[in-house]
């Protein structure tokens, strides 16, 4: 199995009460809270986070993209990719991703790609989201009836400029360009992979499997409610007749790894509270724009995860109205959950290494995932805590992991790179 | 065909599916083109008022691509893909150069094709049209919202909207899951409509508008506030009058069906 140190960079500092007196984490939050020089610190510690991952033994570093986001602080992941291209020299950037559907035109995606590719000797996953409803249809004004379509078409444009061997003109319905020429080139030949970030779409499971992209859950809620998402996937597989391979598949999923369960404990409660309780204050009048949905995915029910995570800040922002008391008190995540409850339903893995290694496993033989997207930082958690947490994951957790699925499939999935004498030096590290 | 009291609903074949058309009443046609809702149910309850209404009206009320039981329209992308069909249904149902009373994006639509076609109508009987933009009184957006906020926005009372946004509690599981996808088409029509904000040029065109024109305004329009009269008043060629209605909000004919349909009656014969 692989392991990919992913980041969402959260702004770290919130205030107190903010679920009380901001409407949302998201969309319209409030621009007089960001301090640019928090986020000077922010940006610097998170890069460090990302080039400790990879230098303590992570096989990959990964980013995302979200805008007008206070737990996510990257509107563009190609520029952090860009500053890891080069402190990292081993690592794989999984790209997770750009949302090819905001961008005019998507052109401009393939040729950035590319000169990561370029840069990192081919060392460069392509994540291609259709972006949740806050980032494209609130933040960016897209139109959520034409979402999709424009995000299948920025999809097929990107690849065609990739696999295209001479210059062509492009008539889509979105995109009219008489000259598409991608260049600079990617290293990775035919193209990088293409991975595809989903939050429960069920159209997604087959359009992913159909294509042989992998497919990734992005869970903020952990491996236990990711199981009905990741059989759904599993069955649109097996019905177009593919292999169940773990590694046409990948999961989002929170760690907390302490030399004991008591200092466990101890460590990650608080940031673990911030982010589910102030983080995940996302207003639920932005979780569900009328047309972002395909219909079968209405007729079958199926609750987005950032649905979910505005769902369960109503509830507790009404149950903190109701009792009069703050939703960030010693309870988070739902109404009355506790922290150990968060623990118990498997929103965050936490405990000794070896604790932590028991349930990946459980984590990657339940849902069958062969990528593992291990968030080791989140809500507020310290810099030393954030680089604690990263190497004992590293050097404790993944060797007792690694082994899963390598006698029995193969990862098609992963970057192959230009051999490591043909490479440019970094210069760095 | 079905009826539901006096309103008769049909299909009308266009563009390889159908579009539902309540009809209603005998006399001068009078078309009626509708808001976010559509015609869910009997239909709005203007229907029949502006049926009855003088010496009485045939009234032609077309279901919009998405909405109720009309077919889904996929290349419906952009406000010209919508002018060209809404040009085309008033053909079909036999509306061109009636009468029109149009709402809210209904009006918006109506507006656009009289730009483009300024004989498609000979009076339009506007009710809070949508497409100039008060960047000092901007649009509330009605989709960044919660459904029961916005079912706050567009009326004064919501339970005038019932037949658009509640479940009839006799649905078996089956038909209530197809409720809700008819509510959903009809929310995303209409969200694709006033994305990501209802303006799209309008005010460029508005001046090919010659036909008579009526303006009506719910006084407590909460989504597109009254001080648009003005901005409407200002730039079309021929507003013969304007009305507020007390007591009544965005979509004042759900609010004040029989008001709406006297002052249309009065406006049109």
């Amino acid at each position: 199995m692989k392991a990919i140190w992913f980041h969402l960079m959260p702004y770290p500092e919130l205030p107190d009460g903010f679920e009380q007196d901001h409407r949302s984490v998201w969309v319209d939050i409030d621009p007089k809270l960001f301090d640019p020089k928090v986020g000077h610190r922010a940006y610097n510690d998170y890069i460090d986070e990302l080039e400790h991952a990879a230098r303590v033994g992570f096989d990959a570093v990964g980013v995302n993209e979200h805008h007008a986001n206070g737990y996510g602080l990257m509107p563009s992941p190609n520029i952090i990719a860009s500053t890891l291209a080069r402190t990292c020299p081993e690592a794989v950037l999984v790209i997770m991703g750009n949302s090819v559907a905001l961008y005019n035109p998507p052109l401009r995606v393939a040729e950035e790609l590319a000169m990561l590719d370029c840069i990192t000797g081919g060392r460069v996953v392509a994540g291609f989201p259709v972006g949740s409803p806050m980032d494209t249809i609130y933040a960016y004004g897209q139109n959520p009836a034409t979402l999709r379509e424009r995000y299948e078409e920025a999809v097929d444009l990107i690849l065609k400029a990739w696999t295209t061997d001479e210059v062509f003109s492009y008539a889509g319905t979105y995109n009219k360009l008489r000259y598409v020429n991608c260049w600079p080139r990617p290293v990775q030949q035919p193209r990088p992979p293409v991975w595809i970030p989903g939050g429960g779409s069920v159209d997604t499971w087959a359009w992913s499997a159909e294509h042989d992209y992998v497919y990734l859950y992005l869970s903020y809620f952990g491996y236990k409610a990711g199981l009905r998402t990741m059989q759904g996937y599993w069955n649109a597989v097996r019905e177009l007749g593919k292999e169940p391979n773990p590694y046409r598949a990948g999961f989002a999923q929170f760690f907390g790894v302490a030399e004991s369960e008591k200092e466990a404990y101890e460590l990650y409660r608080e940031p673990a509270e911030y982010f589910f309780n102030r983080c995940l204050h996302v207003y639920s009048g932005y979780a569900d724009p009328p047309g972002y949905k395909t219909l079968n995915t209405v007729r079958a029910g199926v609750e987005g995860m950032v649905e979910r995570a505005a769902r369960e800040a109503t509830a507790r922002a009404d149950a903190s109205r109701k009792s009069g008391r703050g939703a960030s008190g010693p309870a988070g995540g739902e109404p009355g959950l506790t922290f150990e409850e968060m623990i118990e339903k498997g929103y965050i893995i936490i405990g000794s290494p070896d604790q932590v290694a028991e349930r990946t496993v459980e984590l990657a033989r339940s849902l069958n995932v062969g990528h593992l997207m291990a968030l080791c930082h989140f809500g507020n958690m310290p810099k030393d805590v954030v680089m604690h947490n990263t190497e004992l994951m590293a050097t404790k957790v993944l060797p007792q992991v690694r082994h899963l699925f390598d006698d029995e499939w193969e990862d098609h999935w992963w970057p192959t790179p230009m051999a490591a004498d043909e490479r440019a030096s970094s210069g760095v590290g | 065909m079905m009826t539901s009291a006096s309103v008769t609903v049909r299909n009308v074949a266009f563009r390889g599916g159908t579009i539902e058309v309540h009809e209603v009443g005998a006399g001068p046609t009078v078309g009626y083109l509708h808001g976010f809702i559509g015609n869910p149910g009997a239909g709005s309850p203007v229907l029949a008022p502006l049926a009855g209404a003088g010496d009485g009206h045939r009234v032609i009320a077309p279901s919009l691509p998405g909405f109720d039981r009309s077919s889904l329209c996929e290349d419906l992308r952009s406000m010209f893909d919508w002018v060209v069909a809404v040009s085309e249904i008033i053909d079909v149902c036999g509306l061109a150069g009636a009468p029109m009373v149009a709402s809210s994006i209904g009006a918006m639509l109506a507006l656009e094709v009289a730009a483009v076609r300024p004989e498609a109508f000979s009076h339009l009987v506007l009710i809070a049209p949508l497409g100039l933009w008060d960047s000092d009184v901007p649009v509330a957006d009605p989709f960044g919202t919660t459904l029961s906020s916005q079912r706050a926005l567009l009326t004064n009372d919501p339970a005038v909207t019932a037949p658009f946004f509640d479940d009839d509690p006799a649905m078996a599981g089956d038909m209530l899951i197809e409720h809700g996808v008819t509510r959903y088409t009809a929310r995303t029509a209409s969200a694709s409509l006033v994305w990501p904000l209802p303006e799209f040029g309008l005010s460029t065109r508005i001046h090919r508008v010659r036909c008579p024109v009526t303006l009506v305004w719910g006084a407590v329009d909460k989504l597109n506030p009254p001080s648009y009269i003005a901005c409407y008043a200002d730039v079309l060629a021929d507003v013969r009058a304007t009305h507020v209605i007390d007591g009544a909000g965005h979509l004042a004919e759900w609010d004040a069906p029989a008001e709406v349909a006297a002052i249309a009656t009065v406006a049109l014969d």
